[in-house]
């Protein structure tokens, strides 16, 4: 506002000082900046947590995706696929992952990566995860960092054995990969302790190689004397024990399988991927302990001239009875040439150095040395039979005495030669057949005619109906020996016996009870008229007593048979005799008498009178003399008992010669013998004594 | 084209010796420092405006590049996860043959911001090299920038509202990226740099002019 027209003093050029341009600056600048710097610090930690980009050529990239397949280890992911393409020449497929940094120092030559994917095998379904999530791509390497590698080689299959894992990785050489398969199981004492990888051909395409991983800690039982036999499939073995069947788990039915086990002890700890072979069984494992499979072995071949079948590959080579090897292949080689060609036939043989007993470090070409030095000393090969039943041969190495000198030819052909000599199949064969034929010489159609003859005579004998017969009669002769004895008739004379007896002790008893002592001198004197009387009348018995000993002397006279059936006869007599009712009255009267008597007495001694005796006597006259009349019957029962005796006699004479009714009238007779040998004591007691009918003694 | 304010030869505020109050419309004497009504800061002129406004636009600008750069959603499905910047997210949109909002998205997310920054920059240069021309347009510029600012947003509402809804774990997951940031930050960047911008000193190039 400076007006050059106004007086007064001119204006100062009053203008504000120019501020420092960071004066003027605003404090808002700053916000860019720190903008611009966060950007900047942004992009760059972008930029350096980049990752590293690897190159992975794979054959088949199926499924993978670029920005979207991931890239792991141990299941985490570590990358990330950047963009799938072709190598040159369109042969592989090129997949560029950019890899975490501090993972692709561990990138180095033992990377392996797979493309992992839905696998469905026996042992389970493995990948599942991919069938939505889309595959990825695993890695796997050891944690030693190396030279880091940026291009790889993709595997197709994924590797079984991860490189960190904890355990021993052998090597299994089997002459046939039919029972193995990748992922089968190897078992220790029926637990899966690891797992096979893919089965591959050897180099020289002879056998089937697989890597075997054996886990931690069971790696441990692995030594140089660990063998490892064949598990898949089942076995069926015939013995003498029967059929067994073994199976193993379902596993390795189907996907094969390898067991081992260290059955002796003192093996060396083996090296990671030391090599061992497959058995076909747990039982040629076992047997093959006492060999080292790894140890190297001479081959030398045998020509022999004649045909070999019946030796096959594995028949044992022998030596002095010792087994030192095998036969490991069987050919026909042409030898010679032109009209000279002949066709011989080779077994090359198989010789462990250690068998011929020269240590254990012995080489193959010792061995060579060795044998060929035999050779000149008369070392032949010659077939011999093994088993007579299957006809397998052996090759032995016998030492012959007076062979043509030879010596072994190492130049011509693939093995030196060992020269043969005679076999010994034949010889064995002769010695069968001259064994057959005496066998056939035996006279064994005498022999067994002679044993058939004897054995008819034995059956005939046995056969006979009397030789059947004689323990029937023998159990039928006991039968009635013991119905005879336990017959009620027998039985009963003891009881009756006892009767008589008991009525006479009564008998007697009463007449005791009688006998008074203060009329004992009367009844004394008047007794002992009776007595007389009664002596009087019993005159007739001593002629009873002569008849029965005429009777008995009779007897006696007679032969053993009559004597004995007489007297029974007797004896039946004197029964029947005493068994009539005048037999039985006579005790009753003579009782009657004694009554009549001791009715008297009692009479006598009630009255006590002299003028009664006259009258007393009379009545013991009349008893007497009842008395009297009462045994003047006995003569008549002796006459019947004569006759009897006789009728008895008589009938006994009329059965034969120990017939069983004899016996048994035998044993009858005597005991009815003894019977009236009691009574005819008795009578004679009474006859001697006829007081003691009253005084009881 | 002539210019309606100079043809008019309006007398402005300054030069009657008068700030108006910018908030309320309050009129005081020059020198004024407080706004007797409203209490509201008075300035003539803003000094460092232009200043501010450049800091806000740069700073709006650094932010627009990784909202474009990074994804803007992060969806992941049951079967896939999915990345998704504006112009792809446009892209996919015209592939699919919605057009209609490919073209919302288009508008709201490139064309708007992209134009704010171009409206002011043409501003900013145009006051700083004083020029009298187009005053109107640039004015009705000035005023479409500061109206269309909150509208800006609608990218981000959209990614805050989808992020919120659709959280179902695995089955399906929104997440908004780092582009959802920038860009909320570039839109707010931009807003301010407009709201810096002295409306005033438009027209104080033609005064200078015509001095």
């Amino acid at each position: 506002m400076t007006d050059p027209n106004t007086n007064g003093p001119a204006q100062m050029d009053v203008r504000p000082v120019k501020k420092k341009i960071w004066q003027r600056l605003s404090l808002v600048w700053l916000v860019p900046v720190v903008a611009l710097g966060i950007s900047l610090w942004a992009a760059y930690q972008n930029y350096a947590d980049r990752g590293t980009l690897i190159t992975i050529s794979f054959e088949n990239a199926a499924g993978i995706t670029a920005g979207e397949t991931s890239v792991r280890y141990r299941d985490v992911t570590i990358g990330e696929v950047e963009s799938v393409e072709f190598a040159e020449g369109l042969g592989d497929v090129l997949v560029h992952a950019r890899v975490d940094q501090h993972i692709a120092a561990f990138l180095d030559d033992d990377a392996q990566f797979w493309v992992v994917r839905p696998d469905v095998s026996v042992r389970g379904i493995t990948g599942l995860d991919t069938v939505l999530g889309g595959v990825y791509i695993e890695g796997n390497w050891d944690t030693q960092a190396d030279v880091a590698q940026v291009n790889f080689t993709g595997l197709e299959e994924p590797i079984m054995t991860r490189a960190n894992q904890r355990g021993t990785t052998v090597t299994l050489r089997a002459e046939n990969g039919g029972s193995i398969s990748a992922g089968a199981p190897v078992l220790h004492k029926g637990i899966e302790v690891g797992y096979l990888e893919k089965p591959q051909l050897s180099r020289n395409g002879n056998q089937v190689v697989v890597t075997a991983f054996i886990e931690s800690p069971y790696d441990r039982r692995i030594t140089s004397s660990t063998r490892f036999w064949d598990t898949s499939g089942f076995s069926v073995s015939f013995g003498t024990g029967g059929v067994s069947l073994n199976v193993s788990s379902l596993a390795s039915i189907i996907e094969g399988g390898v067991a081992f086990d260290t059955v002796v002890s003192g093996g060396e700890t083996v090296a990671e991927g030391a090599e061992f072979d497959i058995f076909d069984s747990e039982q040629s494992a076992r047997d093959s302990l006492f060999t080292d499979p790894n140890a190297e072995v001479l081959r030398v071949a045998v020509l022999f001239e004649q045909s070999v079948s019946g030796l096959t590959v594995g028949s044992e080579v022998r030596f002095q009875g010792i087994r030192i090897g095998e036969v490991t292949d069987l050919n026909a080689i042409v030898v010679g040439e032109g009209m000279a060609a002949d066709v011989r036939l080779q077994a090359v043989l198989a010789i462990e150095p250690t068998r011929l007993g020269m240590g254990g470090d012995a080489t193959p070409a010792e061995a060579l040395t060795l044998l060929s030095d035999f050779v000149t000393r008369g070392l032949r090969a010659r077939m011999m039979t093994g088993n007579i039943l299957s006809g397998s041969l052996f090759v032995q190495l016998v030492q012959v005495d007076d062979a043509l000198p030879a010596i072994m030819n190492l130049t011509s052909g693939d093995f030196p030669v060992i020269p043969t000599t005679e076999s010994q199949i034949s010889d064995v064969a002769a010695t069968a057949d001259g064994l057959l034929s005496r066998i056939n010489a035996l006279p064994v159609e005498e022999l067994m005619d002679g044993a058939i003859d004897l054995m008819d005579s034995i059956e005939r004998l046995a056969n006979d109906d009397a030789t059947r017969g004689a323990p029937a009669a023998l159990v039928s002769l006991l039968d009635e020996s013991r119905a005879l004895i336990a017959s009620d008739d027998l039985q009963a004379i003891p009881a009756d016996m006892r009767a008589v007896i008991a009525d006479l002790e009564s008998l007697l008893s009463e007449a005791n009870e009688t006998g008074i002592i203060t009329n004992l001198d009367l009844a004394i004197a008047t007794a002992s008229q009776a007595a007389s009387n009664i002596e009087i009348a019993t005159q007739n018995l001593p002629q009873i007593t002569a008849d029965i000993e005429e009777l008995t002397t009779r007897a006696n006279r007679l032969e053993l048979e009559a004597l004995v059936t007489s007297a029974t006869g007797t004896l039946n007599a004197i029964e029947g005799v005493l068994g009539t009712d005048d037999a039985v009255a006579f005790p009753a009267e003579a009782n009657a008498a004694l009554t009549s008597l001791r009715t008297f007495l009692d009479e006598v001694r009630e009255g006590g009178a002299i003028e009664n005796v006259n009258e007393a006597l009379a009545s013991a006259s009349q008893a007497a003399s009842a008395v009297e009349e009462a045994v003047g019957t006995l003569p008549a029962l002796a006459e019947r008992a004569n006759g009897l005796v006789t009728q008895i006699t008589s009938v006994v004479n009329s059965y034969g010669e120990r017939s069983r009714f004899s016996a048994e009238t035998l044993a009858t007779l005597r005991d009815i013998q003894e019977a009236s040998d009691a009574i005819s004591s008795l009578a004679r007691a009474i006859e001697r004594n006829p007081n003691s009918l009253i005084t009881g003694r | 084209m002539g210019s309606a304010g100079q043809s008019l030869n309006l007398t402005t505020a300054r030069d009657a010796g008068l700030v108006a109050c910018q908030r309320c419309g309050q009129v005081h004497p020059l020198g004024t420092r407080i706004c007797k009504r409203c209490e509201g800061r008075l300035e003539s002129r803003d000094a460092q405006s232009l200043q501010k406004v450049w800091a806000w636009l740069i700073a709006g600008i650094i932010a627009y590049i990784p909202a474009n750069v990074y994804p803007m959603l992060l969806t992941s499905t049951l079967v896939e996860r999915s990345e998704s910047t504006i112009i792809g997210g446009v892209v996919e949109l015209v592939q699919h043959g919605s057009l209609g909002i490919a073209a919302i998205v288009f508008i709201a997310s490139v064309m708007i911001p992209v134009g704010k920054f171009i409206a002011i920059v043409y501003l900013a240069i145009s006051v700083q090299r004083r020029s009298a021309e187009n005053q109107h347009e640039r004015h009705v510029a000035y005023e479409a920038v500061e109206f269309i600012g909150r509208w800006s947003m609608i990218d981000v509402f959209v990614v805050a509202i989808l992020s919120a809804l659709v959280q179902l774990d695995t089955i399906a997951t929104v997440n908004p990226g780092i582009a959802a940031v920038s860009f909320a930050l570039s839109v707010i960047f931009t807003m301010l740099s407009a709201q810096a911008f002295d409306s005033r000193l438009i027209w104080d190039a033609d005064r200078t002019q015509q001095q």
